[in-house]
């Protein structure tokens, strides 16, 4: 009930983060340099042509009016005509939305599955090899720009060793499940996989390197707490004394940090994209700016910053099982 | 005598090994506790009790160290189960805790002792429920008599694990390994007196109070019915009238169950009320001991003389100790020296004090028996030292 | 605040840590490359020799095939370049010195950072103590605005505002130069004006919460109480008391943020959307479609980077540690 009650209301208040995103989106058209039209009409372009198309597309009515067109289109999903493909923004923007996704979770997953439990080692053997091998690990991936990285990774792995492609997508996640379960190919699932390998790390690895530091600090914080002894003194076993009462504690702050990251998460995903020229939404946004195609720069706008919102909200619910004191005013 | 003896510790000595140098905080430590009675253990702060406690159940932790001697528990049961794998831990019926290995000490922890701590409200995970916590000891016991007093059920933890937890977390009403277990919970939890324990056992450590939390903290440590439980200041952190009431249901379950109690503590009104032998503590040694009215009614040592002195009235609960001028000697190993750690803050030093004291008994009874000359010998003003004796000679 | 104390532990925790010294050395090591570029660089960062492009570093040979034209016959030979000392750290495709390019870069970095940081931390605790001091309708809207603010990645918003706006660039005369003391050098350091503007508008938000969260603990402080009934006015008071007490948090994260804002120009010039060519994420960028064949070009301005901002994160652990304020969010806006 609890948490119903505060999805509800974390609901309402993204719904209103959002309406700002739309409103700041639209803006950005108006303090742009430059007429819309201009970008719009052919160069050779008769002014009667040219006063056309902006009754076309309402350029000439009053702002306020436009705003208003410009929401209610949304809210039919609605983004209008990308002036690059000629088709609608919103097709564009979610053809390209499940390599974005992809890409995101298997960094995540990739930052999740090496970093906690090397958080984990590292605080209990402090002062070891392994723990300033960790440091250092995490110290050096928070500091290296990750397209730096993925080029390193594309000259080590890709170009000298040979050993995985270094761009492109090929095949997404869905088809590739799809052939394996009807046809029973794995051949797919290893095309994706070959695929995505890098680019994940190269998104994932300062994530990585980030959880790592908070686990450890956060470890080593809550391994002073005496209620850690207590839990030793009824004689239960020292992996769940560490794994299920020490860490479930360290999860609270490394998921406050990691929702303050999520844009950092987002961004990364634009320049990874980019690197491997991997068709998702960060190298259709960069295209839509270089191009001035507004639909399609509004539209992944808006839907980046849907995305951010519910990310948050998954986030605050997380946070929320794991610190139960917390009430969310 | 030895025959009623649950727990005997020889020359127990713990040190930590900090970068300020080396800290004795417990020296050479010797008692017998016999089985079903209250042995209190009262000292300052900063004597070493806390530390004696956590060495009995083996949790110093880095950089901390038992550094010598031996802890001999009576289970004839373990002794059989453990003579082939570790010899020399067993002594007849009794098993040196400190020979045998973390494992099988592990599964001692909550069946064989228990512990409660000083402050209730940090002693919860904050984030289990109090249930689940009170569960988890009842797991730790289960496992250890599913098979009962067997090495083999001791060392290979089967109802308990990573996995398990691993799948009760993923299942509804994750958290407790079993309804059984939430159901003992709630058993434990009305045993000392929290009501509404069907409701309470799912709140969390915030929605209690101090003095529930306590007694929550009892009902874990008895989960596993411990035949020696460890009460570091059960009551130090509560108000008076709920320390009360914590010190009545320790001493009814006491008598219920037969178990031993080991209770430390800095108040001479707990001792006073609760135990029936004691030890005073002094700078990591225990300088007297006896029975409750030898030690209250004819205190030998002059430390104890001292404490006992300035409390007029045993009974008042809040009787804290107001010791002596002077102040407790830091435990730094470079700072003791060899003598009587208690001669710069007695009245009645004299040129013997200077040696280390052996145990003398007192009364003439082995009984009653005092870590100074004086227990032994008559005073003798003539070789008393000068009043300023230690300020000139002693580094400030 | 009390600076004694604060100045006490910096000292301590330094002497505590080789990590600390080995981060203040790197920025030190950094700034001077920056400042004296002119005077260390070898070549004009910005000459160009196509005869001598893409040789590599020193102690390096590359070997490539080659199709020329000998005596009117098509012909592929192979080439061997050695690294030599007069471009220390290979050149790129256009000859140009990569050591000097190197040095200079540092200045965009370095600039880029301090500047866009001081910008974001002078906008963001303003708005934050006005926020945080007046609380209720003030704070509401502020912060509402802030939350708008952060639910676009910053590197998204920053190429958004970029891109439309076009990047703008201002040249500053380099002093060296203007004096006389170096010849051969690029007269002007160009500071990329829009870059710079966007990376502190993106990241003021930050600047904004810290500020606000100490100003509303601060407004409750009793001698804050005392002095607004003795009617010091607000403005007194927010400069008086609750800047100074802001201060401690601001200085750890604006530290962080100057790593952030520096990885987020790179970002920005690796994408294109800069207003200078003379930029270590530029520089990777030239690199990226001659991996086979160059790897250095996209290496060492890399390194540059790593090294840079691992010694600022160390100085940043190393003020967090010895002031210990209480920062959500650990490394700040992160590098996105």
């Amino acid at each position: 009930m609890r948490l119903t009650r505060f999805l509800l209301r974390r609901t309402a208040q993204g719904i209103l983060v959002v309406w700002g995103v739309i409103t700041l989106v639209f803006l950005l058209r108006f303090i742009t340099p430059g007429s819309t039209i201009d970008f719009v009409a052919p160069l050779d372009a008769s002014p009667e042509l040219r006063q056309r198309l902006a009754e076309d597309l309402g350029l000439n009515k009053p702002i306020y009016v436009q705003y208003a067109d410009y929401i209610v289109n949304l809210l039919q999903l609605d983004m209008g005509n990308s002036l690059l493909k000629g088709r609608p923004a919103s097709d564009v923007i979610f053809a390209r939305l499940p390599a974005t996704l992809e890409l995101a979770i298997a960094a995540t997953i990739v930052a999740i599955l090496f970093s906690i439990p090397l958080g984990v080692i590292s605080a209990t053997r402090r002062h070891q090899p392994v723990d300033y091998g960790a440091t250092g690990f995490s110290l050096i991936g928070i500091s290296t720009p990750n397209f730096w990285l993925g080029i390193m990774l594309i000259l080590i792995v890709g170009v000298n060793l040979g050993w995985l492609p270094t761009s492109r997508r090929i095949i997404g996640f869905g088809p590739a499940l799809e052939l394996l379960i009807f046809e029973g190919r794995t051949i797919g699932i290893q095309v994706w996989f070959e695929h995505i390998l890098l680019p994940s790390i190269t998104l994932g690895t300062y994530f990585t390197a980030l959880i790592t530091r908070l686990t450890r600090n956060g470890m080593l914080e809550e391994l002073g707490q005496s209620y850690v002894e207590v839990t030793r003194a009824k004689g239960l076993p020292e992996t769940l004394v560490k794994y299920k009462h020490v860490l479930r504690n360290t999860m609270i702050p490394i998921i406050t940090v990691l929702g303050l990251q999520m844009g950092t998460l987002i961004g990364g995903a634009v320049i990874t994209e980019s690197v491997f020229n991997w068709p998702g939404l960060g190298t259709l946004i960069i295209d839509a700016i270089n191009s001035r195609d507004w639909p399609l720069i509004q539209g992944s706008l808006i839907v980046i910053g849907v995305g951010f919102v519910v990310i948050n909200i998954v986030v605050d619910a997380l946070y929320m099982y794991f610190n139960p004191q917390v009430t969310f005013e | 005598m030895s025959d009623d003896v649950i727990l005997r510790v020889s020359d127990l000595s713990t040190r930590f090994f900090t970068t300020d140098g080396q800290i004795n905080a417990v020296e050479s430590l010797s008692l017998e506790i016999e089985e079903g009675e209250v042995f209190g253990i009262v000292g300052e702060s900063g004597s070493g009790k806390s530390v004696t406690a956590r060495s009995l159940i083996r949790l110093i932790e880095s950089p901390g160290r038992i550094t010598s001697g031996t802890i001999d528990y009576r289970d004839e049961e373990l002794a059989e189960a453990v003579r082939e794998d570790y010899p020399e831990a067993v002594d007849g019926a009794f098993v040196d805790l400190l020979a045998i290995p973390e494992d099988v000490h592990r599964s001692l922890r909550g069946t064989a002792f228990s512990m409660i701590f000083q402050d209730p409200e940090s002693s919860f995970n904050p984030s289990l429920t109090v249930g689940e916590q009170i569960a988890e000891a009842v797991e730790v016991q289960r496992r250890a008599s599913s098979n009962p007093r067997s090495t083999r059920a001791r060392t290979r933890s089967s109802a308990y694990s990573l996995r398990s937890y691993a799948a009760a977390a993923v299942l509804p009403g994750r958290g407790y390994v079993s309804s059984d277990s939430k159901d003992r919970a709630i058993e434990l939890l009305q045993q000392v007196g929290i009501p509404d324990p069907e409701q309470r056992v799912d709140e969390y450590p915030h929605e209690y109070s101090g003095g529930m939390l306590q007694r929550a903290m009892v009902a874990q440590a008895l989960a596993g019915e411990p035949d020696v439980l460890v009460a570091d200041e059960p009551t130090t952190a509560l108000d008076v009238t709920i320390q009360a009431q914590v010190l009545d249901i320790l001493r009814d379950l006491q008598e219920e169950t037969g178990m031993t109690i080991l209770l430390i503590t800095h108040n001479l009104g707990v001792i006073a009320r609760m135990c029936d032998r004691v030890g005073v503590m002094y700078a990591g040694e225990i300088v007297e001991r006896g029975s409750l009215g030898d030690v209250f009614d004819r205190p030998t040592h002059p430390y104890t003389q001292g404490l006992l002195g300035s409390i007029p009235d045993l009974d008042a609960a809040g009787g804290r100790l107001q010791p002596i001028g002077g102040n407790v000697p830091s435990l730094l190993d470079a700072e003791m020296g060899d003598r009587c750690y208690f001669a710069d803050r007695c009245p009645k030093a004299m040129e013997e004090c200077l040696e280390k004291p052996a145990e003398y008994p007192a009364e003439g009874t082995d009984d009653h028996a005092a870590r100074c000359y004086l227990a032994d010998h008559p005073y003798e003003a003539s070789q008393a030292l000068p009043e300023d004796y230690f300020e000139e000679s002693e580094p400030p | 605040m009390n600076w004694q104390r604060v100045w006490r532990s910096l000292r301590a925790e330094f002497g505590r840590s080789p990590m600390a010294k080995l981060g203040v050395v790197l920025i030190l090591a950094v700034f001077l490359m920056a400042i004296f570029a002119p005077f260390l660089a070898t070549t004009n960062p910005k000459a160009q020799d196509l005869s001598r492009a893409n040789e590599p570093p020193v102690g390096f040979t590359d070997t490539t095939e080659d199709t020329r034209l000998v005596d009117g016959e098509r012909q592929t030979v192979t080439v061997t370049t050695r690294g030599t000392l007069e471009y220390p750290l290979g050149t790129n495709q256009l000859g140009q010195d990569m050591y000097s390019r190197l040095l200079y870069g540092a200045r965009t970095s370095l600039l880029v950072g301090l500047l866009g940081t001081a910008i974001a931390a002078l906008a963001g605790v303003s708005v934050g103590i006005v926020a945080g001091y007046y609380g209720g309708r003030v704070d509401d809207g502020l912060m509402r605005f802030a939350d708008v603010m952060l639910a676009f990645p910053a590197l998204v918003l920053a190429i958004a505002l970029i891109g439309l706006l076009g990047p703008r660039a201002v040249d500053i005369p380099d002093p060296f130069v203007a004096a006389g003391l170096v010849s051969d050098m690029p007269e002007t350091t160009v500071l990329p004006l829009t870059v710079t503007l966007v990376v502190a508008l993106v990241n003021w938000v930050w600047f904004a919460r810290v500020a606000r969260g100490e100003a509303l603990s601060v407004r409750e402080k009793n001698y804050v109480k005392a002095s607004r009934s003795l009617g010091a006015s607000d403005r007194r008071l927010m400069l008086k008391h609750v800047l100074p007490n802001s201060l401690t948090p601001i200085l750890v994260l604006a530290t962080v943020q100057v790593a952030v804002i520096i990885l987020l120009e790179s970002a920005l010039s690796f994408l294109g959307f800069s207003g200078t060519t003379l930029s270590w994420g530029f520089d990777i960028s030239q690199g990226r479609d001659l991996l086979a064949t160059s790897w250095w070009i996209s290496t060492m301005p890399g390194l540059a980077i790593v090294v840079t901002v691992i010694g600022i994160n160390l100085v940043g652990d190393w003020l967090r540690d010895a002031l210990d304020p209480d920062i959500e969010g650990e490394s700040g806006g992160g590098m996105g």
